[in-house]
């Protein structure tokens, strides 16, 4: 039966068809499909790798986001606390040099005071032996009105340089 | 009420066809089992729908006795005539055939390279699995990795189907060395399948289900299997891992081995071929079955229409499961058979 007997003018034709057929589609058929399936897939992996990487880093980097908050969040309080300390620590300064300054100023103050109550004690003096010296010349003009009197004087003077020298 | 008239239309067809179709063949008996090959064979010429006289005219070559080349168009041998001395056989062994007389008056089959119908078939379907491949080829270099879309991404899908389903998970490492060949194998077979299910003109040359066909196919896988086969399949072939009697006084295994290597791909021609020209056979037969019955009144005529048609377009959605089926089964095998003389000796050393 012509069904089960091949014709050889067929198997020629299979055989050219295919072979045709093979070599352009292994030429520039499958070569490129191939390539570009494969590609695609190594893509997409990497695509999601990539996708799993930066949602890891994500991840990773909102809790370092955290740690620096917290951290930044410490040295604010660090930093709050140390300018309290520094500004009690200005006043107590500033208080003490003012303490000091007034001081100083009130021992100024205090010499310049003595110093002209001293000159004033010393004016006093001055004045009062002057007026002192005034009434004694007074008094002893008065006593002195006799002659007797001034010679008998004179010689108590007179003995008393003697006693001295 | 459209598709109400629609149906009476096609019922009343169906039981007026007939009728008039076997009044028309003169009374005589018909040659069911004759149209019946007649549609599984080849032909020098395309039938046409609807006309038995006519055909689409197709080129003749052939080689005469004495080395001369003839190339004319069948419709010069068509009904009976004799062209350059050739002409085709009415009966005998080459029934059929284009046949010359020799110088004697002896009747010879002259070398006989005719593109026929299943030739131009042949033909029809490298363009088609051609453009079909090359399209997605084309995309891929125009788009770099972007992925197809409808016709390209459908037969994208097929292909990455058959690669990543078939080749890659059977011969792995090998996987890209193979893969040219195979995925070839897959898609002619496929296309030549489903245009075989096509009923004019682009198709419907019974052409997977020629043994020719699958013959060159088959032996194409043997020469692959075995001139990449590597030094641990012949040695498995000619020294198996059996016992010693069984390979040296009589070498009982190597023989069966040797007839193994043959005995597949007889496997592969005989399975497509026989189960595609099966497909045919019985949507051509439920067809003829209209025109058994005909004579037997409108009623009886009418009901066999009915039924044949659907039938008919039943045989012939399975066969477009069958067609897919087969091609990707002989891929399949061919990737087990090209994948088996590819192994290497794994438990030794």
């Amino acid at each position: 039966m012509e069904l089960f007997t091949p014709d050889f003018g067929l198997i020629f034709w299979m055989f050219v068809s295919f072979a045709v057929l093979f070599i352009l589609l292994w030429k520039f058929g499958w070569p490129v499909i191939l390539n570009g399936i494969d590609g695609r897939a190594d893509l997409i992996d990497k695509g999601v790798e990539y996708a799993q990487n930066a949602k890891e880093q994500l991840d990773h980097a909102r809790e370092e986001a955290d740690k620096y908050i917290a951290d930044a969040r410490r040295q604010q309080a660090e930093l709050l606390r140390e300018a309290d300390k520094m500004k009690t620590q200005i006043i107590e300064e500033a208080r003490e040099a003012a303490q000091k300054e007034a001081q100083k100023v009130m021992d100024a103050a205090k010499v310049s005071i003595e110093q002209s109550r001293k000159e004033a004690e010393q004016n006093f003096r001055n004045e009062v032996s002057v007026f002192a010296l005034d009434i004694a010349s007074k008094v002893v003009r008065n006593q002195l009105v006799d002659e007797k009197a001034q010679t008998k004087l004179v010689n108590t003077l007179l003995d008393e340089i003697e006693k001295q020298n | 009420m459209k598709k109400v008239f629609l149906i009476w239309a096609v019922l009343i067809l169906a039981f007026i066809m007939p009728k008039s179709l076997s009044a028309s063949s003169e009374g005589g008996e018909l040659a069911i089992k004759e149209t019946i090959f007649h549609h599984l064979g080849d032909g020098y010429g395309w039938e046409v729908p609807f006309s038995h006289h006519h055909r689409i005219p197709l080129p003749i070559i052939v080689c005469d006795n004495d080395g001369v080349w003839h190339c004319f168009m069948s419709s010069r041998v068509a009904h009976g005539e004799t062209y350059d001395g050739f002409y085709i056989a009415e009966s005998g062994d080459y029934k059929g055939k284009v046949v010359g007389r020799d110088a004697n008056g002896t009747e010879y089959r002259p070398i006989d390279l005719s593109i026929t119908k299943n030739v131009l078939a042949l033909f029809i379907s490298v363009f088609v699995v051609l453009l079909c491949v090359m399209s997605v080829a084309r995309w891929h270099k125009r788009n770099g990795y972007k992925a197809p879309r409808k016709g390209v991404g459908a037969i994208e899908a097929l292909i990455s189907f058959v690669y990543d389903g078939v080749i890659k998970s059977t011969l792995k490492e090998n996987a890209r060395r193979f893969a040219p060949y195979l995925l070839t194998v897959f898609f002619f077979i496929f296309v030549m399948n489903l245009l075989g299910l096509i009923v004019i003109f682009p198709g419907g040359a019974n052409l997977t289900g020629n043994v020719a066909v699958t013959l060159v196919l088959a032996t194409l896988t043997f020469l692959v299997t075995n001139i990449f086969g590597t030094k641990h399949y012949w040695k498995d072939i000619f020294w198996p891992d059996v016992p010693l009697l069984l390979k040296f006084p009589l070498p009982i295994m190597p023989v069966i081995e040797i007839f193994g290597m043959f005995t597949k791909p007889a496997a592969l021609t005989v399975r497509l071929f026989a189960n595609m020209m099966g497909g045919h056979m019985i949507v051509i037969a439920l067809t003829m079955l209209i025109f058994i019955f005909a004579p037997m009144g409108a009623a009886v005529a009418g009901a066999t229409t009915v039924v044949s048609v659907i039938f008919s377009i039943f045989m012939l959605l399975i066969d477009v499961l069958v067609s897919f089926i087969q091609a990707y089964v002989f891929t399949m095998l061919s990737t087990i058979f090209i994948a088996l003389a590819q192994e290497n000796p794994h438990h030794e050393e």
